[in-house]
């Protein structure tokens, strides 16, 4: 059965525009959240966010797609995140255009982040807006087929908050299974009244940056962005730069509630557990998690008894979500990207504002910057709404 | 993989036996609403109530599925736009409301892995779930991953399903982009209109698929899907899922097309039935059901049933008749908005 390698990334962040950025940030423990400048909503002036620092204007200058109209700001975002991963991969236009390479993104507000358009569109209170063909899950994955030009299968996802940890799974399965040879996997939400209003109203939005995996922690934080992979099939990648190899993922469902995890974390402990075994690994071959650590009270305990329970001796663990705020659907390929970087400059960021460690089984909380660290295995976890929770393992090369 | 069960809701009365004892309802109009049971016996009232129409659907044909099937490995849905009236009615409370403290049930309801994941919690199923939203590709995207897991060996029995509901905003906003008739249509006049646009329908069809099964209503081979393609695409996609399922092309006896009553979009459909397998039947369906970027898990009920054996309403959806007898190897073929077309096939 064919390996699967990472031969590209991309991530635009409230941290930054490309990896690169990106990953200045998070070594120097630089937090992008802050206050909204581009947002239009009336939480800006009450809740931090992590927001992409970049106007729609600008967005559609730097992607050159003036030409195009209702371009929502979800796919200018993915716009700019293909882009780089498909450059760094070095993927040629044949390539693309081939039968074999497929796409699979996701997202969870898509062309709603535009609400008042939408409001107008939806409820006929004026003439079509723009965005009207732009609204669909769907839509941004279209948009993406025909700029980048891709030939083969495409999907789009949408289990919440572990879409794109999801995406990346069915891109490894499907290169496995011989059906594609390279495949752009990922996930975009842009900012969106839509989602900050909906889990304001479940009461889980801190007051303050979040604070993940602190005792203190009473919330997440809301960000936006975009993180896309280019896996290959080892057989096409053999003479380029491989960043690292996907070597398990698990998917399982916590059955429990629609928006809170079970006590015994179910989900959580299923998705890492399948993955291991996908990965034909021992626990304590895994050297650094990158955690879902929202920041949430119910979301942290959880995980960590999840962790507990699967690793006994829990491996230094963080989440950047303390850096980038909640991406939602692009969350689980953000991290993964973030996690392949520190694992190719062996480091480990720091979970930021994290004064009070939660403690319950000793403190592998990363809480300072660390170099000369050997990464040989990583797990990046997602766990959404639904109770889809998905797990990821990469390995180095 | 074998579909072994299979439950439906939609503008039919399929949901009870009437459709297939050969009772068909009219509609007339621009939008196909589905013949909807009263779910009594089977969610409690309470629930009921807070459930929006997609997971109200979703829930009213999963769980009888649950229900007569154990040992069910996991749960793969698809939904190009999932539970959009309470997405909408949410997003109208943030506008009107100037963003005030809402009530999170919409939110909640509206997200479109709702309907995967409220099943999951019924069934109490920890395993693979996932939610495909990839428009006229949403349905399909399962059948592939179904086919995956089984040939992982990480699955001997799935509920796979396809779901979409009608709302005054999704009308609204597909009306807008075109994809209607502006005068009201009777159904049985659809197929072969003469103008552009088609009708709004909504339905939920889902499936027990077995990796192995002695008696089942039909198997089905493979799915394959193109975006943005050219008319060249259409025959090499077809003879490649042919050629890797052992099929020729005059293995085909019968073609169901989604022909939507699109004057502008039948050319696709006329170019694989008259160039490409003249000599095969053709049924249609959406007539029935209207057109929703799901239907195809409705074009899968349906063959399941016709591969079956069953005979009572082949009049209303055969289209050209070659020899209604032979009907054992069919190929589904089916675009939406010409832009995301995907090919079933599925045999007795």
């Amino acid at each position: 059965m064919e390996k699967v390698f990472v031969t590209g990334t991309g991530v635009v962040s409230a941290l930054g525009i490309d990896v690169e950025s990106n990953v200045a940030q998070l070594r120097k423990g630089e937090s992008g959240i802050g206050q909204a400048k581009h947002f239009s909503s009336k939480y800006t002036s009450t809740l931090p966010f992590g927001e992409v620092d970049l106007s729609n204007e600008e967005l559609i200058r730097r992607t050159n797609c003036a030409h195009e109209k209702g371009v929502s700001r979800t796919a200018l975002l993915a716009y700019l995140s293909v882009d780089e991963a498909i450059q760094q991969a070095g993927l040629t236009a044949s390539e693309l255009q081939s039968l074999s390479t497929g796409i699979i993104s996701s997202t969870t507000v898509g062309g709603m982040c535009h609400t008042d358009e939408l409001y107008t569109d939806a409820n006929l209170k004026a003439e079509p807006s723009e965005y009207v063909r732009s609204y669909g899950l769907g839509e941004h994955t279209l948009r993406l087929i025909k700029k980048f030009e891709i030939g083969g299968f495409s999907s789009t996802i949408n289990t919440a908050c572990s879409s794109s940890a999801n995406a990346v799974m069915l891109g490894a399965r499907l290169i496995k299974s011989g059906r594609l040879k390279r495949v752009i996997v990922g996930g975009s939400d842009a900012m969106a009244k839509f989602a900050v209003n909906g889990f304001n109203s479940l009461m889980i939005l801190s007051q303050h940056p979040c604070k993940p995996f602190d005792k203190e922690r009473d919330g997440l934080t809301l960000g936006e962005g975009a993180g896309y992979l280019v896996l290959e099939a080892e057989s096409v990648c053999e003479n380029k730069l491989r960043l690292a190899e996907v070597t398990g993922y698990g998917n399982a469902n916590d059955a429990f509630h629609p928006s809170t995890t079970s006590d015994e974390a179910f989900g959580p402990r299923y998705a890492m557990q399948r993955a291991l075994d996908v990965s034909k690994m021992n626990p304590s071959e895994i050297d650094y998690i990158n955690a879902h650590g929202t920041g949430t009270v119910n979301n942290d305990e959880t995980e960590l008894f999840a962790f507990h329970e699967i690793f006994r001796k829990i491996p230094p663990f963080n989440s950047t979500k303390s850096y980038t705020g909640h991406t939602l659907a692009a969350s689980g390929a953000i991290e993964s990207i973030y996690s392949i970087m520190a694992m190719n400059n062996g480091e480990l960021y720091p979970n930021l504002r994290c004064t009070s460690p939660l403690d319950t089984f000793g403190v592998p909380q990363i809480l300072e910057y660390t170099s000369g660290v050997n990464i040989r295995h990583f797990m990046s976890n997602s766990f959404g709404f639904g109770g889809n929770c998905t797990s990821l393992i990469f390995s180095k090369v | 993989m074998y579909i072994t069960d299979l439950k439906s809701i939609s503008p039919q009365k399929t949901y009870t036996d009437e459709f297939l004892k050969g009772e068909l309802v009219a509609h007339e109009g621009i939008i196909f609403n589905v013949e909807e049971p009263d779910y009594m016996d089977l969610i409690p009232r309470g629930l009921l109530r807070r459930m929006g129409k997609a997971v109200r659907m979703g829930v009213g044909t999963g769980l009888p599925l649950i229900k007569n099937n154990s040992n069910i490995d996991g749960i793969l849905m698809g939904t190009a736009n999932g539970g959009l009236e309470n997405c909408i009615d949410f997003l109208n409370q943030i506008v009107e409301y100037d963003e005030g403290m809402l009530t999170p049930t919409n939110f909640v309801q509206s997200t479109p892995n709702a309907i995967a994941g409220q099943l999951a919690l019924m069934d109490q199923n920890r395993g693979y779930n996932t939610t495909y939203t990839n428009g006229g590709h949403a349905f399909e995207n399962t059948l592939l991953d179904a086919l995956l897991l089984f040939e992982e060996g990480n699955a001997e029995k799935l509920l796979i399903g396809g779901i979409e509901e009608i709302s005054n905003y999704n009308y609204n906003i597909d009306f807008l982009a075109d994809h209607y008739k502006e005068v009201a249509i009777g159904n049985f006049d659809l197929i072969d209109s003469l103008t552009s646009g088609s009708v709004c329908g909504e339905g939920s069809n889902m499936f027990i698929v077995e990796k192995n099964a002695t008696e089942y209503y039909a198997k089905i081979h493979d799915v394959a899907q193109l975006t943005y393609p050219k008319e060249s695409d259409i025959e090499t996609c077809i003879d490649d899922i042919l050629t890797k399922n052992s099929f020729t092309r005059s293995d085909i006896d019968t073609l169901m097309l989604g022909m939507n009553g699109d004057v502008d979009h039948n050319k696709w459909y006329n170019n694989v039935a008259d160039r490409l397998f003249p000599t095969a039947n053709t049924l249609v369906f959406k007539h029935l059901v209207g057109e929703y970027r799901t239907c195809t898990s409705f074009a899968v009920w349906m063959c399941s049933h016709v591969l079956n054996g069953e005979t009572s309403f082949l009049d209303s959806i055969i289209k050209r008749e070659i020899d209604r007898k032979k009907i054992n190897k069919i190929l589904i073929y089916n675009h939406f908005d010409e832009v995301n077309h995907s090919f079933i096939l599925i045999s007795n």
